[in-house]
């Protein structure tokens, strides 16, 4: 029971990392390598404001949201709208997109090991509590509260809202987007944004109860992929369950087998999908 | 009325469309018989700003000029495309194709009785609303695809072949409806290798062969033009 409970306490940030990145692959189809290095920017200005200021890493949410989205917003236009732009084919901007991403990755990571080289460690709200009959520490339930509560409402906006129903369409073919009046370009640009701000508030709930560097981006960068992927792109709802899936088998492994192979479960369970669901767990092929 | 003029298309050096002009008026239908590869698509796809080519010419609709504009633009002067495949969102609900038709602005405040005139149209997308559309069959996707056109407060439809690979019986009621259409108001230029049933609600049309415009008339006097029979009306038979 305790590994259920912490496992799906974890899936949930996972999950609201995964949307990020769903956001960013599935609508502007740029497969974003430097997803996880700027949910550790995140997690960095947390702990920044949280030892500088003694700032609660709640309330550095919400600064962190609207610098992220314009900072990603500023990447897309200056760094990545321009591979849109000569790409002839999905396919040579999917190249292209990884290529650019990974150096944007290797740039991020240097300028935060120049700000901190060390662990980003803090303790907030490190008690425990008590939760169906196990305990739990209170920050990794509150992430958990909070990410679910930033991803029902995303969801909500996607599914319910014109605005939100743009972006899916956007996703689903930008040539009928295109048809119906959307800015394909427009639409594209803020959906990456949005990502980029979805991902770096994952961040901030991550760097309460996990400790994170300037380098451990890429782990959840492969994560991120692993969820979108075994989700189905563009399937939030499969995010979701893949997300808890991820948080549960790597908490299971760490728990029951042994921590240092919490990576390698992930490998598997990924590698299993591409086997045997390429099209992702709920996918009915191609979209 | 839209109005198209000298337009040319070339594909890096191959010109698909050479020179070609024409227009369309609100309330009538406008058709454009040619086989294929003869650059019907090439037109259309220019006119909505969704060329894959280099577009020379001009086009203009309400003295808007389209040339040069995104797709987006171009749906706000008042003209939407149906394009070759129907261009829906197959894994999107009916309901949501629909709404999706009214996203411009210039469809927000009519998006009611646009709904109500789509329904009316097609009573089956009613209670299909919350059906996935890739799961439709082939002339309810069609009807989705028009529906969502008309959502958008088009003064002018226009659409790629629409009668691709529709039974005869579905043919029929797909241009018995276009001719409903037209009745509203709406100007409709319709792209065709079915030269019967086209010809047949049509007001007028034009022949295009190898990218140039090579005829045009009243339909009645093209659908009597002896040489049109031999080309369109003999050997196909629907
Ligand atoms: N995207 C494209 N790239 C290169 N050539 C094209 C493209 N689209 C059409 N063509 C060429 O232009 C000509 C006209 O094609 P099209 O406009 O599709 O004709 P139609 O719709 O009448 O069948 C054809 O020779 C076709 O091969
Ligand atoms: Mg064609």
């Amino acid at each position: 029971m305790d590994v259920v409970i912490s496992g799906l306490l974890l899936g949930g940030a996972y999950a609201l990392v995964a949307m990020g990145l769903n956001l960013q692959y599935g609508v502007a189809r740029i497969m974003n390598l430097a997803n996880g290095e700027i949910l550790i920017l995140g997690g960095l200005a947390a702990f920044w404001a949280f030892v500088s200021f003694g700032l609660s890493p709640l309330l550095t949410l919400v600064i962190v949201a609207p610098l992220a989205f314009i900072g990603s917003w500023a990447m897309y236009k200056l760094l990545l709208r321009p591979l849109v732009r000569r790409a002839k084919t999905r396919g040579q901007l999917e190249v292209d997109s990884i290529l650019a991403t990974f150096g944007i990755s290797f740039f991020l990571v240097g300028v935060m090991v120049s700000l901190r080289a060390e662990y980003f460690t803090y303790s907030f709200l490190a008690t425990p509590v008590h939760l169906l009959g196990t305990t739990v520490a209170a920050n990794r339930l509150v992430a958990a509260l909070i990410a679910a509560a930033i991803g029902g409402a995303l969801y909500l906006w996607l599914n319910r809202s014109r605005p939100g129903m743009a972006v899916r369409a956007v996703a689903v073919s930008p040539e009928a987007a295109g048809l119906v009046g959307i800015n394909v370009d427009r639409v594209s640009a803020f959906a990456f944004a949005l990502g980029g701000a979805v991902t770096a508030l994952g961040g901030c709930l991550i760097s309460t109860f996990v400790t994170l560097d300037a380098s451990s981006g890429v782990l959840f960068t492969m994560k991120a992929l692993i969820i979108v992927i075994m989700g189905g792109v563009g399937d939030i709802r499969g995010a979701i369950i893949a997300a808890l899936i991820l948080g549960l088998v790597e908490t299971a492994v760490a728990s029951i087998i042994d921590p240092g192979l919490t990576l390698v479960a992930a490998y598997a369970i990924f590698l299993a999908v591409l086997l045997f669901r390429p099209q992702g767990l709920f996918g009915q092929g191609n979209a | 009325m839209l109005e198209v003029q000298d337009i040319s298309v070339s594909y890096g050096l191959h010109e698909a469309l050479h020179g070609v002009s024409i227009t369309v008026d609100r309330g009538e239908i406008v058709v454009i018989l040619g086989a294929n590869g003869a650059g019907k698509s090439s037109l259309l796809r220019a006119i909505a700003g969704m060329s894959d080519g280099k577009v020379r010419g001009a086009a203009s609709l309400n003295a808007q000029a389209l040339i040069g504009q995104k797709p987006d633009k171009v749906v706000e002067t008042g003209l939407a495309l149906v394009p070759e495949g129907r261009g829906i969102f197959g894994t999107l609900s009916v309901g949501e194709n629909l709404t999706l038709g009214a996203y411009p602005a210039r469809a927000r405040a009519a998006e009611k009785d646009n709904l109500a005139k789509v329904l009316e149209l097609f009573p089956k997308l009613k209670d299909r609303r919350a059906q996935i559309v890739r799961t439709m069959s082939g002339g309810e996707q069609q009807m989705v695809a028009i529906g969502r056109a008309i959502m958008s407060s088009p003064d002018i439809l226009l659409l790629d072949e629409p009668s691709l690979g529709l039974s005869p019986i579905l043919c029929q009621e797909l241009f018995r409806n276009l001719a409903k259409i037209r009745d509203t108001g709406m100007g409709v230029l319709l792209v065709e290798q079915n030269a019967r049933q086209s010809l047949a609600i049509a007001d007028r049309g034009y022949l295009i062969e190898n990218g140039h415009i090579t005829g045009a008339g009243s339909a009645r006097d093209l659908a009597n033009d002896p040489a049109v029979q031999k080309a369109y009306l003999g050997a196909t038979s629907y």
